[in-house]
């Protein structure tokens, strides 16, 4: 697939999102106002982007009422953010080593393979009704780790696979060491795979957030704010939360994406 | 110091044998050519040498020393240059020092020295992606020698490149090996190639890979390609050769 860059290309991006919110927008009033409607799709009911942002701006900083979500969106932004890097980290200092050893080493793959294979297919969901009784706390880290760890594993062992045996060679009649090799040039030449992994990782991680913050009802976090909304009837609030959702993944792939390209600029 | 003796080399990869009784010599400051059909050994031959096969029969050693395990006293030039992508030219020649674990001072007096023996100062600083394929292989030349090694091994360091770059790169060559004189050999597919750089060249035969004929080439350099004495050795190498080319082509 080819994509336009530059400046034509960003005015076609920012072009289609800004005719994306005007057909939402029309699509609603005209089925608020009996002209136009899909069957089985309650449209009228979806807040308008008018609406949501409103709802956006209003509950940003300031709480809404009640004793249950005492905080504004950018609190319990805050809170899942915060459980995702922490749940990115664990996954990142686990899932390098291993992907490492699994990736080099025939023995340590043939032994970890099997289980990496079969805990992998378990989507991080899955994982949900068993943490809540096994942590005492600190579940909701627990879901991400799972999310993030396999993306990582899995492109660290292909980064140190696909490490070119020509460099192992030249490596090796310029006299680096079993363990020199691995450190000088199957991590480098791994490298940028690996920075792959954490960002599909967190993309992962993201979404089980979400998930498990649904279903283990923390106080706070964007999960539970956007599920207690829908439950108080606040649908505008509730769909800022998901575009909110949406932004901050976005964000951080980009994010990701730029270190990447600042730091690994090596790559032909 | 630099002698390369293989004595009755066999090797076999599976079910085909890629050596059969390989005799040669590398002389102390010699330079030879290894020349061959596709497919005859010639490589294996280099990593034989590298250490980084062992062969099934036979022995190679290197100034009397029998070569077991990796040859740390050769360098390897590789045809598609096998450059670390990740470090800069210059961190590419400090790599062998860097391992010897060598003080950061001494990394940079050696690479220092290669950058300008091979003629790229001003490029320390580039990544490999940044260099046109000759400059790549000055590289590959400089990170060899950086290692201080009594052979070069070098596995058709100029088939990747353009006709000129070619020509200019077998000069340059030449020139930093008379500098710095070490015993090398050396893999090609050209004759014209073999005959311009070589002291000795040893046609291979068609798989498997034999000692076929030898031919030393006593003229003075700098060579001028287009001699009658340059062309009268490349007819009689090329002779020797095409019977091989032919026999490994019918295969």
């Amino acid at each position: 697939m080819k994509f336009e860059t530059g400046k034509r290309g960003l005015l076609i991006n920012i072009l289609s999102l800004i005719v994306f919110t005007i057909v939402w927008q029309i699509l609603v009033i005209l089925a608020r106002n009996d002209i136009f409607n899909i069957p089985f799709i309650r449209l009228r009911d979806i807040p308008t982007p008018v609406e949501t942002w409103y709802a956006l701006v209003g509950s940003m900083f300031t709480r809404i009422y009640g004793p249950s979500f005492t905080y504004g969106i950018i609190n319990h932004v805050y809170a899942s953010l915060q459980r995702v890097i922490q749940g990115g980290i664990i996954a990142f200092i686990i899932g390098v080593p291993v992907g490492i050893g699994v990736g080099y080493s025939k023995f340590l793959g043939n032994l970890f393979n099997p289980i990496i294979e079969i805990v992998r297919n378990m989507p991080p969901m899955a994982w949900i009704p068993l943490s809540i009784f096994i942590f005492v706390s600190g579940g909701s880290i627990f879901i991400v780790f799972i999310g993030v760890v396999f993306p990582i594993i899995l492109n660290t062992i292909q980064g140190v696979k696909s490490t070119d045996s020509r460099l192992i060679d030249a490596a090796k009649t310029l006299g680096a060491s079993e363990s020199m090799i691995v450190k000088k040039v199957v991590i480098p030449s791994a490298f940028p795979s690996i920075i792959t992994g954490l960002r599909i990782g967190i993309g992962v991680g993201w979404m089980a957030i979400v998930a498990a913050e649904m279903v283990i009802r923390s106080p706070v976090g964007l999960g539970y704010f956007i599920w207690n909304m829908g439950d108080l009837g606040r649908y505008s609030e509730m769909v800022a939360g998901m575009v909110v959702i949406g932004v901050i993944g976005y964000i951080m792939n980009i994010s990701i994406l730029l270190l990447q390209r600042r730091f690994i600029n090596w790559v032909d | 110091m630099g002698r390369l003796v293989l004595n009755s080399v066999s090797r076999k990869f599976n079910n085909f044998q890629a050596l059969l009784n390989v005799n040669f010599e590398v002389a102390d400051g010699e330079f030879v050519c290894l020349l061959g059909p596709s497919g005859c050994g010639k490589t294996t031959v280099l990593r034989l040498a590298a250490g980084l096969v062992a062969p099934d029969e036979g022995s190679i050693c290197l100034d009397d020393k029998k070569i077991n395990g990796v040859n740390k006293e050769c360098g390897f030039v590789f045809q598609e240059y096998a450059l670390f992508p990740w470090r800069t030219v210059k961190e590419n020649i400090e790599f062998g020092p860097q391992v010897k674990g060598m003080t950061k001072t001494e990394c940079e007096s050696i690479s220092k020295h290669y950058i300008d023996l091979v003629g790229l100062s001003g490029f320390e600083n580039h990544y490999p992606k940044e260099l046109s394929g000759g400059m790549k292989q000055r590289v590959g030349i400089a990170r060899a020698y950086a290692n201080n090694p009594k052979l070069l091994l070098m596995d058709e360091p100029f088939g990747a490149l353009d006709a000129q770059t070619r020509n200019l790169m077998q000069g340059e060559l030449l020139r930093i090996w008379e500098t710095e004189h070490i015993s090398v050999l050396f893999v090609t597919h050209s004759v014209d190639e073999a005959v311009y750089l070589a002291d000795k060249v040893v046609v291979m035969s068609a798989r498997p890979g034999k000692v076929k004929e030898i031919f030393d080439i006593k003229l003075t350099r700098p060579r001028i390609r287009t001699s009658m004495e340059a062309n009268i050795i490349r007819d009689s190498v090329l002779k020797s050769l095409v019977t091989e080319i032919k026999m490994a082509a019918n295969k």
